[in-house]
């Protein structure tokens, strides 16, 4: 049977203002190579006593779980599938360095408690008094990928009515230096970022944004397996290439990584007209998880902010149908996933 | 000890994160668990590291806890009369 979960609420907090959709009109653009996101007023999301244990990052996550949950009206999702490549660094490291200053004698249990990875999708599930199913994917700049994969497969399998799915990832200037030491941010124009973004999922279609179509994650995968990948997504769905109005890629300004994406894409999906969120929202291991913020949020207004555009299509796509998002993640880990705009809006 | 007081005010409001709370804000005498601070027993650990890292007192037996931290005049109280820093 073919189940296709609707989004009926996307949110984030991230380098553009947070919880709106104002960089659709007027986007912050960025010189620096690491910039922090900018926090909204969490007062009306997390009530000050329960809020002063939390780091920035579980401020966040409540935040924009909280926004969807009550732009949805589905306050009790049947499943929370979170992904973050980091978890809540800046306690952990404030943990570590504790420990390492201490001679490891003196460990703060606040801290130590927020050091690890599933801390938000746990907090998200404690604070919403929601004990359905619960599960954190860390899996670096695929993490939030694999938690939309595995909220498709259960919606499939009949498992889950609703899910509430996101992403968060947090930068501390220390981390920053070790990811640019290694190539993974910070190159070249590359903007890195933080993320946080949640979405509710349900099975039902009402006031719903967009319908997901398909979700495909591979590793390490050579053309014909990635063409044969998306010709099978495409298929289910209903669809073939020419279905697809824009590809949103992860290209960000990094040639290391982009290199991927431009060998790929002429082979892969000739013509398609390519777009591009990064050097809007930044990298960070959850920055796919803005792409798909973004690409909800273009197929919910019917128009593609050319802040977006990439390459000039040769005929314009005044009000996408269909846009699949490729990400290539170290040049190891691919997914594609599939959205599709509700019919008849 | 009025200096104490205050310092132990500063260093509680620092280490448990009380943004709202001032240090003139905190009673002597009030309960610091339960009424009061309101605090919980996640803070009873962040207090025990507290005393430990800025007094250099061990607190080897939980059930002295309880009345150590009864309010900040008990607590200010036993950092007097224990500190080795």
């Amino acid at each position: 049977m073919k189940v296709f979960p609707y989004i009926k609420a996307v949110s984030q907090i991230s380098i553009q203002e947070p919880l709106t959709d104002v960089w659709m009109e007027s986007p912050h653009w960025y010189d620096a190579n690491f910039v922090r996101s900018i926090d909204p007023d969490f007062k009306p999301f997390v009530p000050a006593a329960q809020g002063r244990r939390m780091g920035k990052l579980l401020k966040r996550a409540l935040t924009t779980s909280l926004s969807v949950i009550r732009e949805s009206g589905i306050a009790c999702p049947d499943a929370i599938m979170m992904g973050t490549g980091l978890g809540c660094i800046e306690s952990t490291e404030r943990f570590l360095e504790s420990l390492c200053r201490d001679g490891e004698q003196l460990l703060k249990p606040t801290h130590f408690m927020q050091s690890t990875h599933n801390t938000v999708a746990s907090l998200i599930g404690i604070q919403t008094g929601n004990t359905g199913y619960n599960i954190t994917y860390s899996h670096k700049g695929i993490s939030v990928d694999c938690a939309l994969h595995d909220a498709l497969v259960q919606f499939k399998l009949g498992m889950i009515g609703s899910a509430l799915v996101g992403g968060n990832d947090e930068v501390s200037p220390s981390y920053f230096t070790l990811l640019k030491k290694i190539g993974f941010v910070g190159q070249d124009s590359e903007v890195c970022g933080e993320a946080s973004v949640a979405m509710m999922l349900s099975n039902e279609q009402e006031n719903a944004l967009c319908q997901v179509k398909g979700v495909k994650v591979l590793y390490r995968p050579d053309v014909c397996r990635l063409q044969s990948a998306l010709s099978q997504m495409l298929s289910e769905a209903d669809t073939s290439l020419g279905g697809i109005d824009a590809v949103m890629t992860g290209i960000s300004g990094n040639r290391l990584n982009d290199k991927y994406y431009y060998d790929l894409l002429p082979e892969l999906l000739p013509g398609v007209p390519v777009l591009h969120y990064k050097h809007i929202f930044g990298e960070s291991y959850s920055a796919s998880g803005l792409g798909v913020y973004a690409t909800v949020r273009c197929l919910q207004h019917g128009f593609i902010p050319q802040s977006l555009v990439l390459e000039q299509p040769t005929c314009s796509v005044p009000a996408p149908n269909r846009i699949l998002l490729l990400n290539i993640a170290d040049g190891k880990d691919y997914s594609f996933i599939l959205l599709e705009k509700i019919c008849g809006k | 000890m009025e200096e104490l007081i205050l310092n132990l005010k500063k260093e509680i409001i620092d280490v448990l994160n009380l943004e709202d709370v001032k240090p003139e804000d905190i009673d002597n005498d009030a309960p610091l668990f339960g009424e009061g601070l309101g605090l919980d027993s996640i803070d009873a650990l962040e207090l025990i590291v507290l005393m430990e890292k800025n007094y250099g007192i061990k607190l080897q037996d939980a059930a002295k806890g309880k009345e150590i931290f009864k309010s900040l005049n008990t607590m200010a109280d036993y950092i007097a009369k224990n500190r080795k820093k």
